[in-house]
């Protein structure tokens, strides 16, 4: 952090806690019957705190809260051009203790007040433009609210960068948007056409699987039936001891047999 | 019995099947499993020739037999080793008999399925005979009720007829393939089917007739409203304003490219020829005798 930057942030700290410094109140409380200038001490403060505003919201990274800073500088503004003509009157009261020059000069810094006010940036200009921008047309109806600001001066070609940057990034954001969109449509419609591929396929199978499961039932049954008529067979022939025995011989037998073939072989 | 030399079982088979002064009737039940075996010895050792004949041989003992099933499952061993010999005569001879012998135990799938067989193994050699067995392939399926299991054939059929350039016939197969897709309730492939016998059209430089079935294909809500329909909507008034880079958009698009391989590369290909603009002023001419009938 650099000096400067500390002397800063130690004298926006300072301004803020004004308020608790008691002597300084004093003397801000001369001028306290002074209606005249205790309003404009207000109105100086306010156009202080608003071209403070202004600062950040140029330094502000975050959109939404630069516009929303953008709406409170103009808001304040509104108001301070409301008290000038309660200005304007206070200044032409005779107050006592006053001296001519002074009288004079009040006068002119009443006048000088509007255009102080005014020359607040606000970023108002700017505004509507983003907002117009999101329709195709509405660079005409911006066209027509500069004409009615009556804005010909500097801040009219910065506004347009910052909007005319802004819309950039939009119109980018919205082709990148376009392009994922199409994707996934694309995606889609293969999806959408092999479903329905299936679909058709599925519905091709559904006779053929209803005669597979009739034929493997009709096997099924045919199969337990036989399996039932060889065991009552086998269990005629003999009963089970001898049966295994019979088993038992029979593979001794093939055994041989199968050994002296392939001896010979 | 296993092991023995095959040419002496085809001799004890023949043997057995000639009728001389000692025999009197001919023992095909032996016969036929002599050949049997003979036909699988020689198979295995690769002796197409002598294989094929024995299958003939087992084939027509089994028919003696009145076993058609086993007899039409012989002779397809046989045409397929014909089809190895490259016998292209004789491959579609056994193939046809086979199916006939199928068609007598009244199962015309299998009979169908032989009859593609043939065709698919001599579309290189003898396309219009290829053309022919597949016409009879689903003509078969569709007289028996089972055009759902046609599809695969109207598709070989339709890619010979685009192979060969006859777009007409290859267009007319592919509506008769809607008109059993309709019947078997496949609207998905309905539709498919009538975007491509309108590409097909479109290939032959034949825009009316490509109007014309658009125009038909309409009456059905079903291709009206599907993608398929748009697309071939889209196509159409491309043509019309003679618009080649919409409808090489068109073709790529992804309604196109779902469709058989053969009509994507048709489509790619579109618009063919400098046909391109005069078809706008027939067109106006057209359009004007339609409203003047509509009013």
């Amino acid at each position: 952090m650099s000096v400067i930057e500390i002397l800063t942030r130690v004298d926006a700290i300072c301004k803020k806690y004004d308020k608790y410094d008691v002597e300084k109140q004093r003397d801000l409380n001369v001028s306290g019957d002074d209606a005249f200038a205790r309003l404009y001490a207000a109105v100086e403060s306010d156009i202080e705190t608003s071209l403070q505003k202004a600062e950040t919201a140029k330094n502000e990274k975050n959109r939404a809260s630069v516009v929303a800073i953008n709406a409170e500088i103009r808001r304040t503004k509104a108001k301070l051009l409301e008290e000038v003509p309660k200005l304007q009157r206070l200044a032409m009261k005779k107050v006592k203790g006053l001296a001519p020059e002074e009288f004079a000069a009040r006068n002119d810094l009443v006048q000088a007040l509007p255009d102080r006010i005014q020359a607040i940036p606000d970023g108002g200009a700017a505004a509507p433009k983003p907002t117009g921008g999101w329709a195709a047309s509405a660079s005409h109806t911006n066209n027509i609210k500069f004409d009615s600001d009556g804005r010909f001066d500097d801040e009219y070609f910065q506004q347009s960068e910052e909007s005319s940057q802004f819309r950039n990034e939009y119109e980018m954001r919205k082709i990148k948007q376009d392009q994922g969109l199409d994707m996934i449509s694309e995606g889609l419609d293969t999806l959408k056409n092999m479903a329905q591929d299936m679909n058709e396929e599925v519905d091709r199978q559904v006779p053929l699987m209803d005669e597979i499961d009739d034929k493997v039932d009709k096997a099924t049954s045919d199969l337990r039936n036989t399996n039932v008529r060889l065991k009552h067979t086998v269990n005629q022939l003999r009963s089970s001891r001898n049966f295994c025995i019979d088993i038992i011989l029979l593979c001794v037998i093939l055994g041989i047999a199968a050994y002296l073939y392939n001896v010979l072989k | 019995m296993a092991g023995a030399d095959p040419e002496k079982l085809i001799a004890k088979a023949d043997k057995l099947t000639k009728l001389t002064l000692t025999r009197w009737s001919a023992d095909w039940r032996n016969a036929t499993q002599y050949y049997e075996q003979a036909a699988t010895a020689f198979r295995f050792a690769k002796k197409h020739e002598k294989a094929k004949v024995a299958f003939e041989k087992a084939s027509k003992g089994q028919e003696m037999l009145s076993s058609s099933w086993d007899a039409a499952k012989h002779m397809e061993s046989a045409a397929a080793l014909a089809v190895e010999l490259s016998i292209w005569g004789e491959v579609a001879d056994f193939y046809k008999r086979a199916a006939e012998l199928y068609n007598e135990c009244g199962r015309a799938q299998p009979a169908s399925d032989a009859l593609a067989k043939g065709a698919r193994a001599l579309e290189d050699a003898k396309p219009e005979e290829a053309i022919a067995m597949y016409t009879d392939a689903f003509s078969l399926l569709e007289e028996d009720g089972k055009e759902n299991m046609a599809f695969d054939v109207y598709r070989a059929a339709t890619n010979v007829y685009i192979k060969l350039e006859k777009y007409t016939d290859a267009a007319t197969v592919l509506l008769r393939w809607a008109v059993a897709a309709n019947k078997s309730n496949a609207l998905h492939s309905q539709c498919k089917a009538y975007l491509s016998a309108i590409i097909v059209y479109l290939s032959a430089h034949d825009f009316k007739q490509a109007e014309k079935c658009y125009n038909d294909c309409c009456q059905i809500d079903t291709f009206l409203g599907s993608d398929q329909g748009h697309c071939a909507s889209k196509l159409l008034s491309a043509y019309r304003e003679a618009d080649v880079e919409e409808i090489k958009h068109i073709a790529k698009s992804s309604t196109i490219s779902n469709l058989d391989h053969m009509i994507i590369r048709l489509a790619r290909k579109l618009p063919a020829g400098e046909l391109v603009p005069m078809q706008v002023e027939s067109l106006e001419n057209e359009e004007d005798l339609d409203e003047d009938n509509l009013t």
